[in-house]
């Protein structure tokens, strides 16, 4: 194995479908820590696999044992370890994190709904590179266009959730910590060279006070124009859950974490109550939760209509355009499912967030 | 494994719902014997599996089991799977249940085991494998399953996750683990179990799902597939009989939601976590 010409691609990729998956991946981490095979040249090794099992849970997750390998390498001195691609570790640390942007984004296109692979990318950002707000936009940008062509795929508007959520968190530390943020990104766990604080620096001056009310307006057209284009996705009325409910805590400025703790209660708790309470229910009957009971018949599944008291309003521009955009799908759509989704949401709406 | 390609996926407008269409003459009625033989001649073939499970606690090492769990746990509560690190909340859902069942959960920091799952709540009320990934039935039966071990099941919004999952029923019963992807029988398990730890399982349809279980049977080797017309296999056979256990199937054993173990099992060793009523 020490030979290079054996890790000739063709027979790389043969090696791949031969061996037992598991017991190959064990072989490639001894070599690795006997200094035998690169960590960069077992990446390689591993998109090729890839590119014939876009799934591979141990694909995966041998992949982030070798970027947990060199982020540990990049932790050295840089004069002792100037590198495999001898350049300075911030920019290694770049490239490998766009790598990985890259080898996600393929296998995401190889397998619907990739769950691995999207995992694995929201890995790469909080491990190995920075959740600076540049590399947020960039990756919000980066993959706009690819949601819009997989509209079904929930794994990937799941990770621009994700992001618009970090953004969130971003501009919250930022306004409250900005002096920190001067001196080096602490929320990230990778580990902090005099190279890189001087590379935050740069990077918080461009990450003045980012108007994430404007990307999450932005991603709620976005969402918009793709549920009128493409009717009875559900997934597109996930999003738009998730995007009206980051709007919605962003304009009541209530902590995320608060949503843990919290139940839908007689009283007016809404989802942002932070006192955790023994969970009731007033639902003794089945849920009628898409509404499409209403027009059939199911045996042995009884309807409901959940009464709450309402949250006092906090924001009456936010509900009032959703009920408005529902209410239009409503009575413009033609698809069984489109109106059964818009239902399901504005009870979503009612139910969850008060309003 | 779903099979994907068998769904038809165009993105034109009014693209109907992934879903399996199942057929007027699918099984209807419950296969005990046959299943019964396919598990036995399965058994036969001692190639095709890598162990077999019985009620013999008495022949393992519990000290070094337990020791194995704890060096395991990492500082922010969270477990990995083995010594190389992967983290993902099937771990701890694992350390809890392998500990509650050998009455040892006290040898992990339970605190800080649940601070992780915790962390790992989402939005809509679900979990994912790690803090800030999407959530998925497979994911929320484990975090669900721990923080019923850990006695913190009243940590969880249960009618915003109970609604999550009595979302993941589409028109053919079936059930899935996440939006837009086919139903397959296992999930059955994985949502139908998390339901019942959370005192949520009426918000399902269940003769609609029980149809579509007892569909995904082979009538002539036995067994069950993820799917009806698929190939059958053992695991997707366990979660399709615990799943008919959960809809109150009379001919198959009550089964416990937390560990998919027989409750009889379970009271024998007094290992029955409390769920939400």
């Amino acid at each position: 194995f020490a030979d290079h010409s054996v890790w000739d691609s063709w027979f790389v990729f043969r090696l791949c479908s031969l061996f037992k998956k598991n017991y190959f991946i064990f072989c490639r981490k001894e070599l690795i820590l006997s200094g035998t095979l690169s960590p960069l040249k077992d990446l390689h090794l591993g998109k090729l696999a890839l590119t014939k099992f876009p799934k591979s849970p141990e694909t995966w997750i041998h992949r982030r044992w070798v970027l947990q390998q060199l982020i540990q390498e990049n932790s050295l001195p840089a004069v002792v370890n100037k590198g495999n691609l001898g350049v300075a570790p911030a920019e290694r640390i770049h490239r490998l994190v766009q790598e990985e942007m890259d080898v996600c984004s393929e296998a995401a296109g190889r397998y619907p709904s990739n769950y691995n692979a999207w995992s694995h990318r929201i890995w790469v950002l909080q491990n190995v590179g920075k959740l600076t707000t540049k590399v947020l936009l960039d990756e919000l940008s980066s993959t706009k266009y690819w949601v819009s062509m997989h509209v079904s795929d929930h794994s990937g508007f799941h990770y621009r959730q994700f992001l618009l959520k970090s953004l969130i968190g971003r501009t919250v530390n930022d306004n409250n910590t900005l002096v920190q943020n001067q001196m080096g990104n602490e929320q990230n766990s990778s580990l902090q060279t005099e190279e890189e604080c001087e590379g935050a620096e740069a990077v918080c001056v461009e990450e003045q006070s980012v108007d994430i009310s404007h990307y999450l307006e932005e991603e709620l057209d976005f969402c918009t124009d793709l549920i009128d284009t493409y009717p009875g996705h559900e997934t597109l009325w996930c999003h738009r859950r998730c995007v009206f409910y980051l709007q919605h805590h962003l304009i009541n400025k209530l902590p995320l974490l608060s949503v843990a703790a919290s139940s839908v209660d007689s009283s007016d708790e809404t989802l942002y109550n932070s006192h955790p309470n023994p969970t009731t229910s007033h639902m003794a009957q089945v849920m009628d939760v898409d509404g499409l009971n209403e027009s059939s018949s199911k045996q042995g599944y009884t309807q409901e209509t959940k009464r709450l008291k309402r949250a006092p309003m906090q924001d009456s521009f936010g509900p009032e355009m959703e009920y408005r955009f529902i209410d239009k799908v409503l009575s413009t759509c033609r698809d069984v499912d489109q109106a059964r989704f818009a239902t399901a949401y504005r009870k979503w709406l009612v139910t969850f967030l008060g309003q | 494994m779903p099979r994907e390609d068998n769904a038809s996926l165009v993105l034109l407008q009014g693209t109907p719902q992934k879903d399996v269409v199942i057929k007027p003459d699918a099984p209807s009625t419950l296969l005990s014997e046959k299943h019964a033989d396919y598990i036995a001649s399965y058994g036969t073939k001692k190639d095709d599996y890598i162990l077999i499970l019985y009620e013999s606690l008495h022949v393992v090492d519990v000290n070094k089991i337990v020791e194995y769990i704890q060096s395991l746990q990492k500082e922010d509560g969270s477990f990995a799977g083995d010594k190389w690190g992967e983290i993902d909340t099937r771990f701890s859902f694992c350390a809890a249940a392998t500990l509650a069942l050998l009455g040892k959960l006290d040898a992990i920091d339970v605190e800080k085991a649940v601070e992780f799952v915790l962390s790992c709540m989402n939005f809509d009320g679900g979990f994912g494998c790690r803090p800030g990934s999407e959530s998925h039935a497979g994911q929320i039966y484990c975090c669900t399953g721990f923080l019923a071990i850990t006695d913190q099941l009243h940590q969880i919004n249960v009618d915003l996750l109970g609604w999550w999952l009595c979302e993941r029923q589409l028109p053919s019963g079936g059930l899935n683990g996440r939006p837009e992807k086919l139903p397959d029988v296992c999930y059955s398990w994985w949502v139908l179990a998390s339901l019942k730890m959370i005192g949520r399982l009426h918000w399902i349809d269940r003769e609609k799902l029980r149809c579509f279980i007892l569909a995904c049977q082979d009538e002539e080797t036995g067994g069950f597939a993820d799917r009806p017309g698929d190939m059958v296999d053992p695991f997707h056979t366990l979660f399709g009989i615990a799943g008919l256990s959960l809809l109150g199937e009379e001919q198959i054993k009550a089964v416990n939601p937390v560990f998919c173990m027989p409750e009889d099992v379970l009271r024998r060793i007094n290992v029955q976590p409390e769920l939400v009523s």
